[in-house]
């Protein structure tokens, strides 16, 4: 008797196991991200997180839900404060005050994972792509512009899934904020939109 | 007549001698002298991260300095720095090279910021761990019964890394140390599996750290 139910123990444990390896995984990604270190150009910007935006979880396969809504609401802000002296943060487009000069909405167009039973490789790796749709106060776009986010864990040894897919899900959120300081004004579109800005100020 | 508890504590003793570590320390330090760092200015060690298929193991950045405390320098620890400068020392950002950091410093904020924190010396580490020759199997059955472990594996793990010293107030080089470590490493399985593992890091981390402060603390020639 003993042992016939040590057996349905063992058993009743292995499916627990089995069912675990193939549960679906949820993680929110709760970062605070430190303030950039940049001095901004003296411009006055809206950036328009919409409540997609701020809500927004990731579901980049049938197994995994990544919620990084919060999380790059308060990366972005921070990049684009590091980048334009004035950042006004609205809720929708039709907030937008009457100083902004640039207004830009980001979203995000995807974001995928992948895990080392994907690639056979010891690391998790996520890769975020954002849009972000640059315009004029007065809705004329200036560009859409496409920006990919990489972030990975240094191996995969003793972190568990959802631990592993918050750090790489993090990585790629920094690293989001490293392309935009590195690369926003090199926008050919937002570089001559900043020029033709200083001329007419000028005259 | 050699009892069997001697030829266990033979065979234990040789096993553990195979689980040393072999280190070589390589050093370049383009003059004699130590280098010099004044009261309340700041070292930093990084690790590289930007290659792709391997990362300096955070834990052996940490490792080295805490190797190096113990002396009159201050360590900032590698995240507050990178927090701190933020988004300048990224994987995406990082200065590979002196050329690229003085144009990095050449934006007020930044060396503000550098300036702020006192900032002296970076270390940056690049390298990494590698396992190699695995040979041997063991099986794990586990069963209502019980279980255990048999076989016999060892493998050999080789690191390598380098450091390169960088002095922010002239931007150059200080000096370069290399060091590689190697040992073999064992797992007997006789019902548990009794891991007999080669000190390869921790040993390549003491010669690190050690050769590091060396920069700070003694002249050579």
């Amino acid at each position: 008797m003993p042992i016939r139910l040590l057996r349905t123990a063992v058993l009743l444990n292995l499916l627990l196991m089995l069912g675990a390896c193939s549960s679906v995984i949820s993680v929110k990604v709760d970062q605070q991200f430190p303030n950039v270190v940049s001095e901004p150009k003296d411009f006055s910007v809206a950036l328009v997180f919409d409540q997609e935006f701020r809500t927004y979880v990731a579901k980049p396969n049938a197994k995994a839900s990544i919620d990084i809504g919060s999380s790059q609401v308060d990366l972005l802000s921070r990049a684009f404060r590091g980048l334009f002296q004035r950042v006004e943060i609205v809720s929708s487009r039709d907030q937008v005050g009457p100083e902004a000069q640039l207004v830009i909405i980001p979203s995000v167009r995807e974001v995928q994972l992948s895990t080392p039973s994907d690639s056979y490789l010891n690391v998790y790796e996520v890769w975020i792509k954002y849009n972000l749709d640059i315009e004029t106060p007065d809705g004329e776009p200036i560009d859409s512009w496409f920006m990919p986010a990489y972030g990975k864990t240094p191996d995969s040894m003793m972190l568990s899934r959802s631990s592993a897919i918050t750090s790489a899900s993090t990585v790629a959120l920094r690293d989001a904020g490293a392309k935009l300081l590195l690369d926003f004004f090199r926008i050919p579109s937002v570089y001559s939109w900043m020029e033709r800005q200083k001329e007419s100020e000028v005259q | 007549m050699i009892k069997v508890h001697q030829v266990l504590l033979l065979a234990i003793a040789v096993y553990l001698g195979g689980c040393t570590a072999t280190t070589t320390i390589d050093e370049f330090r383009p003059n004699t002298e130590r280098l010099e760092i004044l009261d309340g200015e700041k070292l930093v060690i990084l690790g590289r991260r930007d290659a792709g298929h391997y990362e300096t193991d955070r834990d052996f950045v940490g490792c080295v300095a805490k190797k190096m405390r113990g002396m009159n320098i201050e360590i900032l620890p590698e995240e507050a720095f990178i927090d701190a400068i933020y988004p300048w020392f990224e994987p995406r950002t990082a200065p590979k090279g002196l050329p690229r950091l003085k144009r990095l410093l050449e934006e007020p904020a930044i060396r503000a910021k550098i300036s702020e924190e006192r900032v002296r010396y970076l270390v940056w580490l690049d390298g990494t761990a590698e396992t190699q020759g695995q040979i041997g199997s063991m099986s794990c059955t586990v069963g209502p019964t019980g279980g255990g472990c048999f076989g016999y594996t060892q493998w050999e793990k080789i690191v390598f890394i380098e450091a390169i010293i960088w002095d922010l107030t002239d931007l150059t080089e200080k000096g370069r140390i290399r060091v590689d470590s190697e040992g073999t490493s064992f797992l007997i399985g006789i019902v548990a599996p009794i891991p007999l593992l080669s000190p390869v890091k921790s040993s390549a981390c003491s010669g690190l750290g050690k050769q590091l402060k060396s920069f700070f603390t003694e002249d050579v020639g």
